[in-house]
Order: structure tokens, then sequence, then C-alpha cells
């Protein structure tokens, strides 16, 4: 698979505090990623420091292997942040008339059939858009504009369910007719679970964690026995962090489970059960794993 | 419209299961064309590689087979061959975790199938 964009040890300070710190990433032509993450993790800065929002202060970046010079746009990149306070007095489809210049792949058919499907009034001002009907603009920009690499942050922060659904929807029909890649920043971890083909999952600034969505379903479990059963269960393999009870003891595990080990289970009379990916970030991020 | 994947199985696992049901309630018949990639993504709301490798299983069992340029259609003797392959899979899964909860509750042979007899009554 080609690479489009990879990181190297990304460093970025602020005074002493590190919002970035030594970060590898590596993101393939025509993959959707999720980007997952606690607030302040650093998800927002990796994503303006990649779309040239802002300098690192240390490492490189490079755009299909050539070194991206400090200042300069990834070609072919559209970056959709989380707020955006500059639309002001225009007019949705002046927006959309702004944007489509910055993309040489725009779709305006695309569009107009988004701003339907989101219920939207193209003459309508944007400062009169009800709360979270702002973050649909920028998802019509993110989208039409078919960008080789396309990073929404916190693309569904404020849409109800029904929008979100609609959002996710295009964006995986548009997706299948029209391969790019797409990464997405989300709080909303269990919805971005059947997207996503891979995970990078951001702490403190650093990758914690990247892995496939397959490989994650098929290792992320938990494990609940007695005491003695799960320490031997769990013997030689990657846990991630354990809860006892009484006598009982839950251990979420992230391991590939054969045959074998589901025969050693079922003796040892433990339940397994698979983790949502919700449930796993939550377990890894709190075990420091 | 949204059909929830759980966290049971692979989610191709999954699509393809969706598929199989489809052939055997007859939305698709024999010999017809099934959902594309991008509409089997964008209502069941899921990567189209999932999807793409959801089907690939079907076309390794010779379940679904493709026509150049235009698609995945359903083989002739689908129905059959996904009876077969979920007989199989009725005595090696659910069978054989109906046996291993029984051992627990140390019940005899004789009266599982009694309590399978009840049931059919039913």
């Amino acid at each position: 698979m080609d690479i489009v964009l990879s990181c190297d040890k990304l460093n970025k300070k602020y005074g002493r505090t590190y919002a970035l710190r030594d970060l590898d990433i590596q993101l393939e032509e025509n993959v959707i990623y999720g980007l997952l993450g606690r607030n302040g993790a650093g998800k927002t800065t990796l994503l303006n420091v990649i779309a040239g929002g802002l300098f690192a202060n240390d490492g490189t970046i490079e755009v299909r292997g050539k070194k991206l010079s400090k200042g300069a746009l990834p070609e072919d990149c559209c970056f959709v942040r989380e707020n955006n306070k500059l639309f002001g007095g225009a007019r949705l489809i002046e927006i959309l008339q702004f944007a489509s210049n910055f993309y040489p792949n725009w779709d305006w058919t695309f569009t107009h059939k988004l701003i339907q499907t989101f219920g939207l009034d193209p003459n309508q001002k944007i400062k009169q858009l009800s709360r979270g009907t702002e973050s649909l603009v920028g998802n019509i920009i993110g989208l039409s504009s078919r960008s080789a690499l396309t990073l929404f942050d916190e693309p569904v922060l404020g849409l109800d369910v029904l929008m979100r659904e609609r959002f996710y929807k295009e964006l995986l029909e548009d997706y299948a007719n029209h391969p790019r890649t797409i990464l997405l920043s989300t709080h909303l971890i269990d919805e971005i679970s059947p997207i996503a083909e891979q995970v990078y999952i951001i702490d403190k600034g650093s990758i914690l964690l990247h892995d496939e969505m397959n490989q994650i379903r098929m290792s992320a479990h938990l494990i609940r026995g007695n005491l003695d059963a799960v320490a031997t269960f769990t013997k030689g393999k990657r846990v991630l962090h354990t809860e006892s009870y009484g006598y009982g003891k839950l251990a979420a595990i992230y391991e590939k489970l054969n045959d074998e080990d589901r025969l050693q289970a079922r003796k040892l009379d433990i339940t397994i059960e698979n983790l949502t990916l919700q449930r796993f970030f939550s377990y890894l991020i709190e075990g420091g794993h | 419209m949204n059909v929830t994947f759980d966290e049971k199985q692979p989610i191709f696992q999954q699509v393809a299961d969706i598929i199989e049901d489809d052939i055997l309630n007859g939305t698709y018949r024999e010999d017809e064309q099934i959902l594309s990639v991008a509409q089997f993504s964008q209502l069941f709301q899921i990567n189209p590689a999932t999807v793409v490798k959801g089907i690939g299983l079907l076309v390794n069992e010779e379940i679904l087979y493709k026509k150049r340029g235009l698609g995945m259609y359903v083989s002739s003797d689908a129905k059959q061959k996904i009876k077969n392959k979920r007989r199989n899979r009725f005595y090696n899964e659910l069978l054989s975790n109906l046996i291993c909860e029984a051992d627990k509750l140390e019940l005899t042979t004789e009266e599982i199938i009694e309590m399978i007899k009840q049931l059919r009554k039913e």
C-alpha cells in the first residue's frame, strides 16, 4: 500500500508541556482511519501540524515520500476543523463557493446532494444555523472536496443521531465510489468502530496503539472467572487491566485466542467476552500500557 | 436503517451472514445480482473494505460469483450450499455450546431430548 502521509518523531511543545511527543504516524492510500484519544491527548494538535496550521518543533512530515518543508501545505489535503468561527455573515452557498476554489477535485453535484441530505438552505446565513448544524458546513466541504487526504476533527460533535447517521452513510457511500484517505478524530468511539479500517490511539502526545479494526476485534477480550483460573489463563498474555471482586476477577486482555485457549477457558470455567472498541479504549488508557 | 453488528463475530462474517440470510429468505434469488458494495456500505453503515471481505468469503464458498463488469451474483445452488454449511455450524457451535451448558447443569441426554420435544410441540 502506498503511504500518503508519514510523520516521524514529531514534537510540539507549548512552553514546557509536550502536546506531541516523538509521534510517529503513517497513513496509507485509500483507508479510513479513526483517531481516538482523550481530551487533551493531542488529536487536534496533530491534525493542525499535518495540515500546516501549526509548526512542529521537531520531526519530519513526508507527503507521498517527499519531505514537507516548514510552512508548506500538503497537496490535495482538506482539513475540517472542529470549530469554524470564520464564516461570519456569509451564506452557506457563498462559503461553499469560496471553499471549492481550494480543492481541485470538488464535486458540485455531490455538494448539492449533501445540502439536501442535511436539510440545509443554501441561502441561509451561517450564523443563523442552529448549534451543531455549523459542523455540517465543514463536513460538506470535507466530503465535497474529494481530497486525496481528508482530515476531520470531531466531525459529528453537536450533531443529533439522525444527522450523525446521515453523515456516516454519505461518507461511506462516497468513499466506496471514490476511494481516498480519510481520517476522523472522534470521541464517539463505538460509532466509528464499523466505519474505520484502522485505528490510531493517541495518549499524552504519543501514539499508544495502532492496529486494524479487525485485529482489535479479534484480540480485545474481557475474561471473567475465579481468581486462580484467571491468573492461570492470563499468564503470558497482554493484560490491560484487572478488577477483582471477592473471589472473582475481571481481566481485559489484548491477545488473539485460538481454539486451544478457548478449550482451556472452558476447562477453567472462564467466560470470554469480546470488548467493544470503546471499552477496549477505556481499559487500555486506564491500564496505562 | 441500521443492523446492529455485535462484538461476538468479525463484522465481515456478519456481512456474509446477512447476505446468506437474504438468499435463504428469498430477498435474493439464484442467479440474481446482490447489492453493490457502495449500497451495502451505505445501508448498513459499515466500511466498504469489510463488505468486500464478507463477499469474498462467499465467493470462496461458491455461494456468490462475479460477473465481469456487472457485479456479484447468487450461485444457482446457493441455497443448498448455505443450508449444508449452516448445519455444520449448528453442530459445531450451537450444539457444542448447548452440551457445554448442559454439562454445567448436569443434564442427561434424555432430559435434553425431552426438552427439545417439548419445544418442538409448541
